[in-house]
């Protein structure tokens, strides 16, 4: 048996070291097309889900936020209004493409002067102690390596009194929805996938995170490990997608 | 904030009721300038039945609304949705605050200019209609509907005001406004000379007592 560690990538085991690179090339392939996929994929709830997120963020001028895994910004478009001119929000993503395609669309939004972009680990966020009032990472969280580690860099980089918002799948609460959303899941979405960006193969993968990401009550035990208090979740859509919140002491 | 649906259906009725409020107020620019002066007030809305909370932040992009807020409130408002409604539809919301069935806390100026900004939309249907239908045809059409508005406006007004005329001189059905002011008027005389005969009168019971002792 290899004595190097191991960590899930969907349903298979890879080596730690291996995952990222894995997860990179899923969001390489997919990064063109994220957006439309994630609109036929949820029906456009995700929008719904982000806005609510956006709500209980508590976010307003002048404010700091840091956007982990954001993607194409949808996010971030939204906390620039928000802190304002004298604000700044961070847009951070691991993944180059996904990164080129989040900053493309939102300075062609004409959203700048706020905004900061930069290619960031979230196990090893590279930002001084104590500099953000809010960091959100929103379908981000199931694809990092080490979940542990990542919370205690948010917990390092949040100020006193500073909110950690985790938007992610979860497990539903009903099982008839349950047994229909896995249908849908393995069924339904890598034809998707094949169909609108030719690679099954990503959203196979997505179904199966989903699978092996913590429920409910192990991600909030993980968050109160970190280090966050008053830690707490919602469970949106059955729980299909579950908004925990944990604010730094 | 006490969510008691699916946040999922809580925050989607919220995005269209904002969708909608937004789109109503691009067509009254005047609207807009109003509410850029309340742009810090934050307006908190707890509606008791049905349980509903909303947290409407005006600026001068529109109104977004929110059901969670977590920071200060300009005013906050608790009641049920038919007294939010007679809010929104009065013509002296002062009064209808001090009056009405609703709760207030903060304060109440904010509060009563955007109820103001609210019920004073004036709606310029012209700049869509020419947008999407062109330059002669839009103009024409918001003709049509401005002649239309104002012609079924007056109607309105007319055929309240003949209604009203209907039945209190002819049918006789109610009496006329100033009747029922006159005659309160006259039984609250009635009730304040009662009072004082009352009063009279049980001094002179004492005076006799007192004689008789």
């Amino acid at each position: 048996m290899s004595d190097k560690e191991t960590t899930h990538f969907g349903y298979k085991e890879v080596e730690k070291d291996a995952k990222a690179g894995m997860v990179a090339d899923v969001f390489h392939s997919v990064a063109a097309r994220y957006d439309l996929m994630n609109d036929l994929m949820s029906g456009g709830i995700h929008r719904i889900w982000k806005r609510f997120t956006i709500e209980l963020s508590g976010v307003r001028k002048n404010n700091a936020v840091l956007d982990i895994a954001g993607g194409t910004g949808d996010l971030a478009a939204r906390f620039a209004e928000l802190v304002g001119p004298e604000g700044r929000v961070v847009l951070a993503d691991i993944n180059d493409s996904m990164l080129q395609v989040g900053r493309d669309k939102l300075l062609d939004q004409g959203r700048q002067g706020n905004i900061e972009f930069v290619q960031a680990d979230a196990q090893f966020l590279p930002f001084p102690d104590n500099s953000f009032d809010c960091v959100t990472i929103a379908f981000g969280l199931r694809n990092v390596t080490d979940i542990n580690l990542a919370l205690r860099s948010m917990l390092r980089v949040l100020k006193p009194g500073g909110r950690l918002l985790v938007l992610e799948f979860s497990k539903p609460q009903n099982p008839l929805l349950s047994k229909a959303y896995d249908t849908y899941s393995f069924r339904v979405l890598p034809v998707m996938g094949r169909l609108v960006t030719n690679d099954s193969e990503s959203y196979q993968y997505l179904a199966e995170s989903i699978r092996k990401h913590p429920d409910q009550g192990t991600l909030k035990n993980m968050m109160e490990d970190a280090g966050f208090c008053q830690c707490e979740y919602h469970n949106m859509t059955g729980g299909v997608v579950a908004l925990h919140r944990g604010i730094k002491a | 904030m006490t969510t008691t649906i699916d946040p999922t259906l809580h925050t989607a009725a919220l995005a269209a009721l904002e969708a909608g409020l937004n789109r109503t107020l691009d067509l009254s620019p005047q609207s807009k300038s109003g509410l850029a002066r309340l742009e810090d007030c934050v307006f908190a809305l707890h509606c008791t039945a049905p349980t509903l909370d909303i947290y409407l932040h005006p600026s001068a992009q529109g109104i977004r609304l929110a059901g969670t807020h977590h920071g200060p409130v300009t005013t906050s408002i608790k009641g049920e949705a038919s007294d939010f409604t007679e809010l929104a539809t009065s013509r002296d919301p002062t009064a209808t605050l001090i009056n009405g069935g609703l709760a207030l806390e903060g304060d109440s100026a904010p509060l009563i200019a955007l109820q103001q900004v609210l019920a004073t939309l004036d709606m310029d249907w012209e700049a869509p209609l020419v947008a999407t239908l062109g330059d002669v045809a839009g103009h024409q059409l918001a003709q049509t509907l401005r002649h239309a508005f104002s012609w079924g406006k007056q109607a309105s007004t007319g055929l309240t005001r003949q209604l009203e005329e209907f039945v209190h001189e002819e049918a006789r059905l109610s009496p006329p406004r100033l009747e029922v002011e006159d005659f309160y008027r006259d039984v609250q005389e009635l009730g304040l000379r009662v009072d004082r005969l009352q009063a009279r009168a049980e001094r002179l019971q004492q005076r006799l007592q007192k004689a008789r002792s």
